[in-house]
């Protein structure tokens, strides 16, 4: 045996272990890939090489079904994490000029006591987010609608860089010292109420999420209210709805002073 | 004379075991490949047929997980097709409803990141992994509530990410599918 090479055809150990395992093999590959397949009928395959390409993985874009539109207008903002975190110059000094007609309500340094939001610091991402509801119709409001609908794109993320670049100014009811309420550090799981603090600032930011810090009580009461009503529907798949809806009328004025109180 | 008799006994029993050995475990090799067909074919396993991309940054804009086409749909063939999204931190619809004794499809997909999809009480279990659609086909024996909890660590605010799934009887479905197209149980 010993003289006999070992890689030979002529060697019946070698012709029947490789022939066991390309069989096993074989018949492993038509029963994984052709076989199992096949005996889903939900996955309505058109024939053996279909079968074959979807059990290996190819991937291929979903099927754009025509499903139900929404009766109303969403918010058509792409939101990513890097979006509008580029400072630029040219962009905040257009900006400056252009925020002049939002000094009204929202202060000559995007503070004001006005009830509308405290814009100065705020993410430009979020800013430019809003406006540009305001503009689709995805959010409604006497007062914005009218001044969105006349802005440009380029408008708006120019005011929006102007207001990222101003420093937060902390608002007559700063109080650092308020203890901070539950809901915001850790939630209420039992309600699917992840903490406030998770997306706005604090804990962690979600993109597109408000620094909330600073804003109006007023202001943050009534937008969880419309939030949870169903009056305002411009958050992205109702990252929002899903959160106010669950909240009690005590946890929602709990968040707004608290957050008033907040730099 | 006696070790050349001794030489070819040796060499005989060595050959045998050698030939029981691969026996077994070409055996052991067979009987793998088998429970897994096996447990494929009867489900107990649910490895995913298609591979199917979707952009996550986009979904609200068009396609099948735009927010109106979300819940249950009630398709011509008498079967179910849920669709949901996740994203930090929670599900969309927050409540799902399906009937009982239906075949039921799960299409749903994440917004951000990898989010987990289980339905405590079942063997329902799977990952919505963003830029791919999860496509599951399930059955419920029998009405009741469940909870769907994201078993997948997902961020900061995880604990807080969970929806109900309420099965109903068939009936009471049919009824709810008659008077709208995409069924939620979210009040």
């Amino acid at each position: 045996m010993s003289d006999q090479p070992l890689f030979s055809l002529r060697n019946p150990w070698f012709g029947a272990s490789v022939g066991i395992t390309a069989a096993i093999a074989v018949l492993s590959a038509v029963a994984g890939l052709i076989w199992l397949p096949l005996a889903q009928p939900n996955l309505k395959l058109a024939g053996v090489w279909d079968a074959i390409c979807s059990a290996a993985g190819v991937p291929r874009a979903a099927v754009q079904e025509t499903g139900i539109k929404p009766d109303f207008k969403t918010s058509n903002v792409v939101m990513t994490s890097e979006m509008l975190t580029k400072v630029n110059q040219v962009s905040i000094g257009r900006g400056a000029t252009l925020a002049q007609r939002c000094a009204i309500c929202h202060g000559p340094q995007g503070v004001s006591d006005a009830h509308s939001p405290n814009l100065a610091g705020q993410f430009a991402a979020v800013t430019y987010k809003e406006l540009n509801d305001f503009k689709t119709g995805a959010r409604v409001s006497v007062v914005m609608s009218p001044f969105a609908a006349a802005m440009s794109d380029q408008d708006m993320k120019d005011v929006a860089a102007y207001y990222a670049y101003l420093p937060r100014v902390p608002s007559n009811n700063l109080d650092t010292g308020r203890p901070a309420p539950v809901i915001v550090v850790t939630g209420a799981p039992m309600r699917n109420i992840a903490p406030c603090g998770s997306c706005h600032g604090d804990v962690d930011n979600k993109a597109g999420s408000p620094w909330l810090g600073g804003q109006s009580a007023v202001y943050i009461k009534a937008q969880l209210e419309a939030f949870a009503s169903g009056a305002r529907r411009n958050d992205i798949s109702q990252q929002m709805r899903n959160i106010a809806r669950q909240m009690t009328a005590d946890e929602i004025d709990q968040v707004a002073h608290y957050y008033e109180a907040q730099p | 004379m006696a070790s050349e008799t001794d030489h070819s006994l040796g060499e005989a029993v060595a050959a045998r075991i050698e030939r029981r050995w691969a026996t077994l475990s070409i055996v052991i090799v067979g009987v793998l490949v088998g429970m897994a067909t096996y447990i494929g074919i009867h489900q107990a396993t649910m490895p995913q047929g298609r591979v199917e991309t979707a952009d996550p940054k986009t979904l609200h804009l068009s396609g099948e997980f735009v927010e109106s086409n979300l819940g249950s749909e009630m398709q011509a063939d008498g079967s179910v097709t849920v669709r949901a999204i996740g994203q930090q931190y929670s599900f969309t619809p927050q409540c799902i409803v399906v009937p009982a004794e239906t075949p039921i499809t799960f299409r749903a997909t994440s917004a951000d990141v990898v989010h987990g999809f289980l339905i405590e009480g079942t063997n329902i279990n799977t990952m919505l992994v963003p830029g791919y659609v999860t496509d599951l086909p399930v059955r419920f024996k029998a009405p009741g509530d469940h909870v769907m909890p994201c078993q997948e660590f997902c961020g900061i605010g995880h604990q807080g990410m969970w929806g109900k799934v309420k099965v109903i009887d068939k009936a009471a479905f049919r009824d709810m599918a008659a008077a709208k197209r995409r069924l939620t149980c979210v009040d």
